[in-house]
């Protein structure tokens, strides 16, 4: 069995002129809590989708557990569970009719998938609405929804889009506490989040794309080696990221110029 | 402190509104797709425009017959039909436009009473309001040509007739706006749209109807007078009262006009005021009292066991989407009921086609046409209603082939359902057709529906157009879909009239059948290979898919 999970060689995409994400070479280990952290535009959620089958890519390489992405369509899928962007729900079933379809679609026997429903739904305090359409659910609830969807068939990677966006604090708790015992049990999760606090704390290793390129890859330890820094400081994850991809105090300046405002 | 130093008008405010829902539509026209919109409109306006010069005409050639004959009240009918027109008009409009969310103006610093005349003044710019009152001016010359000394009540009442109008339209739109806010409501609003659309078909078998002919038709007339109170005939009874010289009755209808403008200003006064107040419209996630924690047992749906799981999950989920889309529901209620239709219409003695009327033999192939036309139009873009749940296809470890096949079996179960009951009822009213004729039609039937299932699959994959449960406006698929769908209908359709006819030709009744046997087999083959290639075919357009259906 592969210690790598995830793998991509020059991984690229464009839409025509334009370059999405350029020659990714990404190295996730198995049981790693990774996060995938960029600005906006920078080639996040492309990349995801790319690594879910969600978007053929232009060029390059995925391996997913050892399986070339392309010739393993299925395999590949079978083992992986995703919350791509926008969530991608039946807004017109129940919250426990999409988890018995997500789950027959994934070929779990009847039994499996009405027990793993129900336990999922009681975790996710979603057991009170499991007869609402996911359309009246609130976007915090979807995305409860989305996340028991994608794992209710026991993947071995979970890729997550901004997972904790719009979910309350009472249930991102939960949620953290089950994606730690995921990564526990050898789970693979790929996160992206705009919310750096968040991955600080969860994640091992981080990624970090700019303008479609990779510029960092490591573990929090090693980016933070990456960067100046004085003596006997600890740098959060914040200023390392706002370090890489130049933010270089415009922003302030710009403030400035905004008298009126105070 | 802010620094906004003085709250405009409303003038200046209704300046403001105005000026923004024309750069709306600037702005809407300059995006390249919405240029055919602007052809469109430009078609629908000068049609419109049409449409109300005529009907003007008739206003006027209505008004200046009343006060010819001597029956000057009688422009009430004219009013009603007015009445009737500013009322419904505007709410089916509301039903199927999209609608300027008025109420969005509230986040500016506005008073309750430019709310109120803002949103009243919006009431004139509907083009039914426009209209209507075309159709009064007409009148109202009319009465300059015909009975000038009536012209100066007519004035009146006219001015009077608007408001209350206008008042009252826009006490229902806000009603009809709160009711559509929530989905149950909307679908069911359209549920009974449709239905009202089809039940008008019937109309003509009931007034000539031999029940109907045997106990007489309604006389109008009387109901007329249990209706003076309404503002069409108090307005009516304004114009009759002045013209006979009757003071009394000119007063009491022009008081009741009043009254029904001072209430109707009252009650509109009162939902402006809830909707000021920042009144919550749409459908929200509320938190709802915990339910009782009954563990018992929820159904899964019933899957086939025998099938694939990913196909059984399909027509499972394809069912629970049946059952929750009133439009589609409709749709398998309207075949058989215009079966019957056409059953009462063109079969049997009592046709329409007096001693004509079609036998068993030509109409059973007619109504299997019909049928197939209309339950299979849905299967040339079967992904219409997925929305983000496209992208479950695509992350699952299932086929496409698959996805296809779930729905294709989904699809044709109804199918059978509804040409079962339809033959049912075709038997009860007309009685069996021919051995030959029936076994022929119904293999043209498999042969049709098959061939026709794997022409529509590729067309679902290539020409996807999303659609939304609950919305009429917009709800139709891409023009290729369509072109496609018309194309194989034509090809296959004729294909089978070709080969029915030609048994009558040859006087062989059973060629048909043993041609549609043949055929039949190698649609079958034909569809069964075409399936395979759904798989290559879904990765080529992942991208378009997700892009149309996700938006």
């Amino acid at each position: 069995m592969s210690d790598i999970a995830i793998a991509t060689q020059q991984l690229t995409r464009t839409f025509g002129s334009l370059t999405a994400v350029e020659g990714i070479d990404l190295r996730v280990q198995a049981g790693q809590f990774f996060g995938f952290l960029g600005p906006n535009g920078a080639g996040k959620s492309t990349t995801i989708k790319m690594l879910t089958g969600l978007l053929a890519p232009t060029s390059g390489r995925m391996e997913l557990l050892g399986l070339d992405f392309q010739s393993h369509l299925v395999e590949v899928k079978r083992q992986i569970g995703v919350v791509p962007e926008g969530m991608g729900l039946f807004d017109r079933l129940t919250g426990r009719e999409y988890l018995q379809f997500v789950g027959r679609m994934y070929g779990l026997d009847r039994a499996t998938t009405e027990k793993r429903a129900d336990e999922l739904l009681e975790f996710m305090q979603l057991a009170d609405r499991e007869k609402t359409l996911v359309a009246d659910y609130s976007h915090g609830m979807q995305k409860k929804l989305a996340l028991a969807a994608a794992v209710i068939h026991g993947p071995r990677i979970l890729f997550l889009d901004e997972p904790f966006e719009g979910v309350d604090a009472l249930a991102a708790g939960a949620l953290k506490a089950l994606l730690g015992r995921m990564t526990e049990r050898g789970v693979t999760i790929f996160l992206t989040s705009h919310v750096l606090e968040i991955v600080e704390r969860l994640c091992s290793h981080v990624a970090i794309i700019h303008q479609g390129r990779l510029v960092a890859q490591g573990s929090l330890e090693e980016l933070r080696a990456g960067i100046p820094s004085v003596e006997g400081e600890k740098k959060t994850l914040e200023q390392i990221f706002l370090s890489i991809v130049g933010q270089s105090g415009g922003e302030q300046s710009r403030l400035e110029e905004l008298t009126w405002l105070t | 402190m802010a620094d906004v130093a003085q709250i405009p008008g409303v003038a200046e405010q209704v300046k403001l509104v105005a000026g923004l829902r024309w750069q709306m539509l600037r702005n809407g026209i300059r995006r390249k797709n919405n240029r055919w919109d602007l052809i469109g409109m430009i078609w629908v306006s000068i049609f419109g425009g049409l449409m109300v010069i005529g009907v003007s005409v008739g206003f006027f050639a209505g008004t200046v017959a009343f006060y010819r004959n001597g029956r000057p009240g009688w422009v009430a009918l004219l009013f009603w039909a007015i009445f009737l027109w500013w009322q419904v008009f505007p709410i089916f409009e509301a039903g199927f436009g999209a609608q300027f969310e008025f109420r969005s103006l509230l986040r500016f610093p506005m008073s309750q009473r430019a709310f109120y005349l803002l949103g009243l003044g919006y009431g004139f710019a509907d083009f039914g309001a426009v209209a209507a009152m075309f159709w009064l001016a007409a009148m109202l010359l009319a009465t300059l040509t015909t009975r000038p000394d009536l012209l100066g009540a007519m004035l009146g009442v006219s001015l009077l007739f608007v408001l209350v109008n206008v008042t009252l339209e826009r006490l229902l739109g806000s009603w009809v706006e709160k009711l559509l806010a929530k989905r149950r409501t909307r679908e069911i609003f359209i549920a009974l749209f449709v239905l009202s659309m089809v039940s008008l078909n019937f109309l003509n078998p009931l007034i000539t109807s031999p029940l109907l002919q045997k106990y007489g038709k309604p006389r109008f007339s009387e109901w007329a007078s249990y209706f003076s109170w309404t503002p069409g005939s108090l307005a009516g009874s304004v114009v009759g009262g002045v013209a006979k010289a009757d003071l009394h009755a000119a007063a009491l209808g022009a008081a009741g006009l009043l009254c029904w403008l001072v209430g109707l200003s009252a009650l509109l006064w009162q939902r402006f005021a809830a909707q000021y107040r920042g009144e919550q419209l749409s459908e929200s996630a509320a938190p709802v009292a915990a339910a009782k924690r009954e563990r018992r047992k929820v159904s899964s749906g019933g899957l086939p066991s025998f099938l694939p799981s990913a196909v059984a999950g399909v027509m499972v989920k394809e069912f629970r989407y049946l059952t929750r889309n009133g439009f589609a529901f409709l749709s398998l209620i309207v075949p058989p009921v215009m079966v019957v239709f056409f059953m009462l219409q063109f079969g049997g003695k009592n046709s329409a086609l007096k001693s004509h009327g079609l036998s068993a033999d030509l109409f059973f192939p007619a109504m299997m046409a019909y049928l197939i036309l209309i339950l299979l139009s849905p299967a040339y873009n079967s992904f219409a209603y997925e929305g983000k749940g496209i992208q479950s296809y695509f992350m699952a470890p299932v086929s496409f082939r698959d996805v296809l096949l779930g729905k294709n079996l989904f699809l044709l179960s109804l199918v059978l359902f509804e040409l079962a009951l339809a033959i049912g009822l075709l038997i009860w009213r007309m009685g069996w057709p021919t051995a030959p004729r029936f076994l022929g039609t119904v293999m043209a039937a498999v042969f049709s529906v098959l061939g026709q299932l794997a022409i529509a699959n590729w067309s679902s994959l290539s020409f996807p157009k999303k659609m939304e449960l609950g919305k009429l406006k917009g709800q139709r698929n891409s023009g290729m879909a369509v072109w496609t769908a018309f194309a194989a209908q034509i090809l296959l359709g004729g294909i089978c009239a070709v080969i029915l006819f030609a048994g009558q030709w040859t006087s062989n009744p059973w060629l048909p059948t043993i041609a549609f046997v043949g055929l039949t087999a190698a649609a079958l083959a034909g569809y069964w290979a075409s399936l395979r290639a759904m798989d290559g075919l879904a990765e080529q357009k992942k991208e378009l898919l997700i892009e149309t259906l996700c938006r």
